[in-house]
Order: C-alpha cells, then structure tokens, then sequence
C-alpha cells in the first residue's frame, strides 16, 4: 500500500508547514510505482529552512513507506509558478496526507474526471458488455459502483482522479476513443 | 588513506566552487547549482575516503555509504541531489544556489579543505 495518508503517520512538523501532498504516480489506483512524491507547501520562510524541514519530514516517512521517497519544497509563490512542472500533478491528483483529503480543497475545489464516449458504433451484444462492465451483473458491482463513479447522462461518467487508470483501462476493452476532461467543482 | 584519491577530490571540488561562483557572479543559476552541486559532491567523497578509506563508485553507492555510516552527510547529499537532477527543466534560484553553496561550505569544514 503506497497511500500514506491511509497510514495515518505521526508526524513532526513546524507551523510553518501549510500541507504534505502525496501526487503523482503512486496517488493513481492500478498503477505500479517506483517511488513516491511528495510536495511539502511552506509559509514564506527561507529556502534554506524549508530544504532542511522536507528532509527531517522525508526521514520520518521513509520508516513507513515501502518505497523510497522524492520530497520537494514549496511556498505558495514557488507552487504556482509555471516553472513548476508538477503543478498539475500536485493541484488536481494531490491528496494531503494531513488532511486525507484533495489538496485542491484549500482552495474550494474538488478534482472530477469526466470522461465521454460514444456506443453508437458497437453492435448490441457490445453495448449491452460495456453496459455490464460499468454498472454490474448478476449483483456483481460494475466499476462505477466499485469506485465511486456516476453516470451523468448516456455518454458520459464523472469519477475521481486516482480511478482514471482503471477507467480508462477498462473502457478500451470495448471502445477505441473517448475522451477525457479533467475538471474542479465547487464543493 | 590513498592520497592521490584525496588531492584530485580537493582539486576538483576547489575547481567546482570556483567556477560555480564565476557562475553565480554572472546570475547563471542553473550552471551555478550543478557546480556546487559537484563541488559538493567531491567533498562528501573525500569524506568518506577520509573516514572509511573507500571512493563510492556510483551515486547509489554514495548514498547508501552515506546512509549507513553518515547520517547528517546523507541529510546533506539527499536535499541537495533533486536540485541537480532536476537542473535541465527547472530554473533554479539565487536562493537556491546560495543553499547549496553553503552545504558544500559545510562539507569543506568537516573535510578541513579550504575552498577559496
């Protein structure tokens, strides 16, 4: 199990930290990561402070973690700047391993995956799979039952960020293209 | 101690921080970064040479020596090693060069090596 926040770890830490956010790789259900990243989101201090915290945080997680851990530093400033490759990554995957929750909902936000197809091309037999694969048969869960998802209208399905591998996985077993939108909802 | 080992490490970690700080007088960063970053890491290897009479081959090497026999160097070489690979697509800081500037400042005391 890589989802720290799930171990519910005992952590020392400074006021000055905002969050710990778990993203990337190991935040997504079906993937096999290597390694876990981490963002540490700091009040305005010093990097130099903000450097030597994330490490004795990175040193306290490693003993929980089964996988090593890449840890990096940010203030507000340093987080949104589009020199942050990992902005995406940590704004609409993060979760907060403080609060268990999406890191977006520090600012109001909550990461929805909407994802539209279209069945008109299958024949019946396929349409009726496709159908069994999202909403179950025979009282055996379908995926959006099994991880949360709702279909909005025929065609399109909203489920959360970490499920996308999975979903995604799964509908190209019966159809080749469909698209993917990634959005925030208010909560 | 093997001591040509040790006079090419103090070499090239004093030629690093040199360069590094041409570097940083002329706010070249990123180029800055990495060559105090190296200057660093020359100086953790003649630490370890140093102490334990071994040269780590590789960086995993150095980390796990460092890990095992060094924990506050480990501290040293673990927060400084994501600048250095990420300095092909991040722009790094003044700020940021001055941190690593200052490990490797902290590693040339413990090594008793004068840089400049």
């Amino acid at each position: 199990m890589h989802k720290l926040w799930l171990k519910k770890p005992k952590l020392n830490y400074s006021e000055n930290v905002i969050d710990i956010v778990q993203y990337g790789s190991s935040i997504i259900d079906g993937n096999f990561p290597n390694d876990i990243d981490l963002a540490v989101i700091f009040n305005k201090i010093s990097l130099k402070d903000q450097l030597n915290e994330s490490q004795d945080i990175k040193n306290q997680l490693t003993k929980i973690s089964q996988l090593p851990i890449h840890i990096k530093s940010f203030d507000f400033y340093s987080l949104f700047d589009k020199s942050n490759f990992a902005r995406e990554g940590i704004f609409f995957y993060g979760i907060s391993i403080l609060k268990k929750d999406y890191f977006s909902k520090i600012l109001g936000f909550t990461p929805r995956l909407q994802i539209f197809y279209s069945l008109n091309k299958l024949k019946k037999k396929d349409k009726i799979r496709f159908n069994y694969m999202l909403n179950g048969k025979k009282g055996k869960y379908g995926i959006l039952r099994k991880y949360g998802g709702r279909l909005v209208k025929p065609g399109m399905i909203e489920i959360s960020p970490e499920y996308e591998k999975i979903f995604n996985d799964s509908i190209k077993e019966h159809i080749s293209s469909f698209t993917i939108k990634k959005i925030f909802s208010l909560i | 101690m093997d001591k040509e080992k040790a006079e090419i490490l103090e070499k090239t970690a004093k030629e690093y921080f040199h360069s590094a700080i041409d570097e940083l007088n002329k706010e070249r960063y990123n180029s800055a970064v990495v060559l105090f970053f190296k200057s660093l890491i020359s100086l953790i290897d003649l630490y370890i040479l140093q102490n334990k009479d071994i040269t780590p081959s590789s960086h995993t090497e150095r980390f796990r020596i460092c890990q095992n026999s060094f924990q506050s160097v480990y501290n040293i070489l673990d927060k400084n090693f994501p600048f250095y690979q990420d300095s092909y697509i991040q722009i790094m800081s003044k700020e940021l060069a001055e941190v690593v500037k200052e490990d490797a400042q902290i590693m040339a005391e413990k090594t008793k090596i004068k840089l400049l």
